[in-house]
């Protein structure tokens, strides 16, 4: 059997959205490869890691485009604060590459104000928050695939 | 071949383009609304994206988020089955100035046969029979009357960017043309956006007998027989048979042969099927349907080709995997659409299938994309499974599909299966002696 290798960097760096955003659980799962981290007792420490068996596909949830980070989402979704994509496309969450991002978490924002922009098409959407209040998560990456209704940042 | 392809449909059809994918190692993505997301097709896809809420409008006929989610994915080439925008040119043309792959035929042979009028033109032009009629659009109410007195009443209006069976009416009598014209123009301005009319002579008792043709970029062009489709409700295909029991050996070969020589002509590509009223002996085209249809299933099962496969592989530049010479026609199949529908009153039924269970054995096949627990949603059309049976001989077949729907559970919402039952107990179905009027005139008989 060969040796499991681990990718320390990714796992470091998902420990660290873990903190920063709040969240208590993460899946991510890539064709054979399915890794999880879960936030117990106030310790963000990884716990799992397993190899999902090729046939298990069929009874699984729908998967999300190739790397993307699956949160507790149906909590999300009804989620007061949530603001979900209204299209297709890729998040920015910068105006341009190299820039500084367009809201942090914790910060205040008001109506209207764009948090994102969503490309689809050759085309940037800006995306306003639907009312005023304060980032507690931002939810996806820059540059991240993103389909209708997926939550992008909670605004509470 | 493709690495990846997009299913630009759902239901049933998604979930078989899906099979035909994953069987050649191609990997899918399922665009889907959200009333999809548990949608059979969706679970088993390699990758979906939800590209709108439950409105077919705001997702399944959503061009930017189609296109959108085909290129976050990195989709090669996009499937769009039946209905939705299968037959739209402008959808084919942006999907190709993506550089993506439309699995169909060009937009011009699109937009070509799309036009009724134009269809027949081209088509007569390659030496298909018509059906006689007006020579192009109807200007006024005198010429009107005037084709129609050279044709014979009764005649049918019918709507230039019409088809599927809408945009049509019967007309007995030239004082019946100028009622007749007036309402069948404004229906078509609200449902394709152009009145241009035309007529054909109305026939009286004709079968619908339509002829499945593939073609690849190569100068191949082949029929897979006929498949008969005259039980008919409201110009809907209730089921379907191929054979049809209306011809032999030696008149479909004849007709087989015209028909792909016509379509070698015309340089299409990819599947299509040539539709015909056939009455008396004699052949008239109505329209060529340029995308894969539903009952596709049944020319499967006696010609033992897969149709979607075929589609794949001619749109990614291979020739055909067949002769006409290699094709053999092997016993009798049928088709019933089954609808999520009450029976008698056809009042749709959507919900949720609480008891699931496919008939199986010998020859059985199920297209459905139903389980136990599937919630039904109430946005999209009825059709909820096509149950297929095939056999050595048609009387077999009919035996076997007695048997299969007797076997056949779904509970929890109404469906159409009662009415197939029904249909094998009466004489000229089993005989094979109906045509395109005989179905809507038994469902009348039955009403109290």
């Amino acid at each position: 059997m060969s040796k499991i290798s681990v990718d320390t960097d990714l796992i470091r760096e998902l420990a660290a959205l873990i903190e920063e955003s709040g969240l208590t659980e993460l899946e991510i799962e890539d064709g054979d490869y399915k890794l999880r981290l879960s936030r117990g007792g106030g310790i963000p420490v990884p716990v799992q890691m397993g190899m999902a068996p090729a046939g298990a596909q069929a009874a699984q949830a729908a998967t999300a485009p190739a790397v993307a980070v699956e949160t507790a989402a149906p909590d999300m979704a009804d989620h007061a604060g949530a603001v979900k994509s209204p299209m297709v496309g890729t998040a920015y969450i910068a105006p341009e590459p190299g820039a500084d991002p367009f809201v942090k978490v914790g910060d205040n924002v008001t109506q209207g104000q764009t948090v994102m922009i969503i490309e689809a098409m050759k085309t940037m959407n800006p995306i306003p928050a639907p009312q005023s209040g304060k980032v507690s998560a931002i939810l996806v990456s820059d540059g991240q695939p993103v389909e209708f209704g997926e939550v992008l940042l909670l605004v509470e | 071949m493709f690495d990846k392809v997009l299913i630009a449909n759902r239901g049933e059809i998604a979930l078989r383009i899906h099979r035909a994918c994953r069987e050649m190692g191609i990997s899918t993505v399922a665009v889907h609304s959200e009333a999809d997301a548990d949608a059979m097709h969706v679970r088993l896809a390699d990758e979906s994206v939800c590209i709108g809420p439950p409105s077919a409008a705001d997702s399944y006929l959503n061009i930017p988020a189609i296109i959108s989610a085909a290129e976050i994915t990195n989709t090669d080439a996009i499937h769009p089955g039946y209905g939705f925008l299968s037959e739209n040119s402008r959808f084919a043309r942006i999907v190709n100035a993506h550089g993506i792959t439309f699995i169909g035929p060009t937009a011009d042979h699109i937009d070509l046969m799309g036009d009724k009028i134009a269809a027949k033109k081209a088509i007569a032009e390659v030496g298909i029979p018509v059906v006689p009629g007006s020579d192009g659009e109807i200007r006024d109410d005198q010429e009107a009357i005037a084709v129609a007195e050279k044709l014979g009443f009764p005649v049918l209006v019918k709507a230039s960017q019409g088809g599927g069976g809408r945009g049509m009416k019967v007309v007995h009598a030239a004082s019946e043309m100028a009622e007749a014209l007036s309402s069948a123009r404004s229906e078509a301005r609200s449902a394709f956006g152009d009145d241009a009319v035309y007529l054909e002579k109305f026939l009286g008792q004709p079968r619908h007998i339509e002829i499945q043709i593939l073609a690849d970029g190569h100068g191949n062009v082949v029929h897979l027989g006929e498949r008969d489709c005259s039980l008919q409700r409201r110009h809907q295909k209730v089921l379907e048979e191929a054979p049809s029991p209306a011809l032999n050996t030696a008149t479909r070969a004849e007709i087989g042969k015209i028909v792909t020589d016509a379509i070698g002509k015309l340089g299409y590509l990819g599947a299509g099927t040539i539709e015909f009223l056939f009455e008396d002996g004699q052949f008239y085209f109505i329209e060529m349907n340029t995308r894969l249809q539903v009952e596709h299933p049944i020319t499967e099962m006696i010609t033992g080709i897969d149709i979607v496969r075929e589609q794949l592989r001619i749109a990614s530049g291979t020739p055909l995997s067949v002769k006409q010479e290699d094709i053999a026609f092997s016993g009798h199949a049928i088709e019933c659409r089954i609808n999520a529908e009450n029976p008698l009153t056809f009042t749709p039924s959507p919900g949720r299938v609480i008891d699931y269970h496919t008939p199986g054995g010998l020859g059985v096949r199920v297209d459905s994309a139903l389980y136990a627990s599937y919630q039904i949603p109430p946005f999209y059309d009825s059709l909820i499974s096509k149950l297929v049976v095939h056999g050595a001989t048609r009387n077999e077949c009919l035996l076997r599909l007695r048997r299969a729907l007797e076997e056949y559970v779904i509970n929890g919402v109404d469906t159409t299966i009662p009415l197939h039952l029904d249909l094998l107990g009466q004489s000229d179905f089993m005989d094979g002696n109906y045509n395109i009027h005989w179905l809507e005139n038994y469902i009348a008989e039955k009403q109290p």
